[in-house]
């Protein structure tokens, strides 16, 4: 029996397999970064790590408060403006992506943008940063969803996945072949598309999770694999390293900055004692 | 230039003079290294109808907004405070109607800056964002946010955004030389386009080198001296964001901060006592070591890794060689003069 893991491990070593050695990476932000250092360090040394602020080829020795964050290394190899990061995406240098979620629909188009009425929103999301720019045309792009929802209809329609499914993305001439979400993970499970329709189907469910747990989160029918799988569990050697290298990312956000403000809080109180 | 004829002078009197009321402000740096302290003095001279131009905003875009001096954001992300049940300054503001948006993607913000900085008029940008809201839903900017033409060489349908040139750029950097010589290193973002497609440049640095450290490393040289209005030195002028060299993020603060911008009363609250009560940067670092210890700054302190120097060097530093002969004709310049003399070529 191998050793208990967190959600949010489980969520960072299934995102680090779909890296692949020798793939030039775009890490957004949050768990992709902890998922690309992980890759980088068990399954795929060679792996070119880029962010679009211009970091390119960099090795984590600390987790990624951003994508931005050169703190987190010593050194990289490349160092350019965001506007050629992304020029590089656009003619066809980048292999595979990562991006958060807050809406979804069943072709994996994306909204990070809004809920509510776009001038005056009920909450107003992050907005787009390069998500659009990289899922139009890195060569493979992973969605991963922690708070958002999935939707019929996105409020705001930020990034373009399969558009309305079918060949329409191909279509519209405006994208590199095969290119568009190629797989959505969420906290229950791992989705991803049809090769004709491209409508997401559940293709792994996390362990402890249901089918129908899942389907009820889900506003239209959804498509289920024949041979729906489980979702493989970590080995001790990956929790291992998530644990050591990212034990805020282990715990979660929530206890990660509880702890933390508690501890500036205790050492606050502790000035005025000796002050006093 | 300063009252005494220099561009180094103080936030105050750089706010002062090179920001108006009403102007285009763009905020230079992306998402690390934020020139807090120059914001900080923004709110405190409460510029209002500011039109900001923001790449990624942190801190800095949610205290403009909820300290009341924003009226239009243009931008491509805004951290959200506190995630789904948080909030921010710029979601309260598009609520009650005070704050308008304009979207853009990471690249065709950037994009109307690289378009502003060389001067062109509009500049191509990614097709892949046709479909989008992004393209469909406009803001202030209207039918002017994109348009589409047709590329006159292949015929083709393309995409593009208009330059812009914002009124003044506040922006902070590791290091600059008295006359505003600016190095930065690090996550380049967005930091040089913004700087230098704007009309004006508040430059705020963590230390001023001399002249000679500029030139032996001009690589790390984004904006030149002569583009450079005012340059401020601040020490711990983009905490709690970080500066790759000095110091990191100081996310326990940085905490506290986003825990008070999720409601309009605490943020408030927040922004009084580190703004508006602290006159200068130098007193928000009073305050800030009174209330949690220099230990407290101190754990934020980069640790050396310095870059290799690049050799600059060449084979030699004058046209006379040791004995005083010109290196290609081999004569000291007695002897040239001479030669000169000899053939008549020297006027009277």
């Amino acid at each position: 029996m191998s050793k208990g893991y967190t959600l949010n491990e489980l969520l960072i070593i299934t995102c680090a397999k779909e890296i692949k050695d020798y793939q030039k990476v775009i890490l957004g932000v949050g768990l992709p970064t902890t998922a690309g250092a992980l890759a980088k360090a068990l399954y795929a040394p060679h792996a070119i790590l880029m962010m679009e602020s211009g970091i390119i080829d960099f090795e984590p020795l600390v987790p990624l408060n951003h994508i931005a964050d050169a703190h987190s290394c010593r050194g990289f190899s490349y160092s350019t403006d965001l506007f050629t990061t992304f020029t590089m995406t656009y003619r066809g240098f980048v292999d595979i992506c990562f991006l958060g979620v807050g809406q979804v629909d069943r072709y994996g188009n994306v909204n990070t943008t809004c809920i509510g009425d776009y001038h005056h929103p009920t909450l107003r999301l992050t907005g787009s940063g390069g998500a659009p720019d990289f899922i139009a045309y890195a060569k493979k792009t992973v969605l991963t969803l922690r708070g958002g929802q999935f939707v019929e209809k996105l409020d705001y329609f930020t990034s373009a996945g399969h558009l309305s499914g079918g060949d329409s993305r191909e279509r519209s001439g405006l994208f590199p072949k095969g290119s568009g979400p190629s797989m959505l993970l969420t906290t229950k499970g791992v989705f991803n598309f049809d090769p004709v329709t491209k409508e997401m189907y559940l293709a792994r469910i996390h362990p402890g999770v249901t089918a129908e747990e899942i389907k009820k989160e889900i506003p239209w029918d959804l498509k289920i694999a024949s041979d729906l799988s489980l979702t493989e569990r970590p080995t001790d050697r990956e929790i291992d390293f998530v644990r050591r290298f990212a034990p805020g990312e282990s715990v979660g956000r929530e206890m990660r900055t509880e702890l933390s403000i508690q501890k500036v809080l205790n050492r606050a109180a502790e000035m005025k004692g000796t002050s006093a | 230039m300063g009252e005494n004829g220099s561009k180094v002078m103080s936030a105050k009197e750089a706010v002062s003079r090179f920001i108006n009321d009403g102007d285009e402000v763009i905020i230079g740096n992306y998402t690390v290294g934020t020139c807090m302290a120059l914001v900080f003095e923004i709110c405190r001279q409460h510029k209002n109808e500011l039109t900001l131009y923001s790449q990624s905003g942190v801190l800095d875009v949610d205290i403009l907004v909820n300290a009341g001096c924003v009226s239009r954001l243009v931008t491509t992300y805004v951290l959200r405070s506190g995630g789904k049940n948080g909030g921010g300054a710029v979601e309260r503001a598009l609520l009650s109607g005070s704050l308008e948006i304009e979207d853009y993607t990471n690249f065709d913000y950037n994009a109307r800056l690289v378009a502003g900085m060389h001067g062109l008029n509009f500049i191509q940008v990614l097709e892949g964002v046709i479909p989008t809201d992004l393209f469909n839903r406009r803001g202030f900017l209207g039918e002017n946010k994109y348009r589409v033409i047709e590329c006159p060489y292949t015929g083709k349908q393309i995409l593009t955004v208009p330059a812009v040139n914002p009124d003044v750029c506040i922006v902070h950097v590791q290091r600059a030389d008295e006359f505003g010589n600016a190095q930065y290193w690090g996550a380049m973002g967005s930091v040089a386009a913004a700087a230098l497609s704007s009309k004006r440049i508040i430059l705020s640095c963590e230390e001023i080198v001399s002249r000679d450290v500029v030139r032996a490393s001009p690589h790390f040289t984004i904006i030149p001296s002569f583009r450079v209005d005012a340059l401020v030195q601040v020490p711990w002028g983009a905490h709690p964001t970080e500066v790759l060299g000095h110091y990191n993020m100081d996310s326990p603060f940085y905490g506290i901060f986003t825990n008070a911008n999720t409601k309009a009363d605490k943020a408030r609250k927040w922004i009084e006592e580190w703004v508006y009560d602290c006159p200068d940067r130098e007193s928000y670092l009073n305050h800030y070591i009174t209330k949690f210890g220099i230990g407290a700054l101190d754990q934020l302190r980069s640790k050396p890794f310095y870059s290799t120097p690049a050799n600059y060097g060449a084979a030699f530093t004058s046209v006379w060689d040791e004995n005083g002969r010109e290196r290609a004709m081999g004569l000291t310049l007695k002897e040239l003069e001479a030669r000169l003399e000899e053939r008549g070529l020297l006027y009277e």
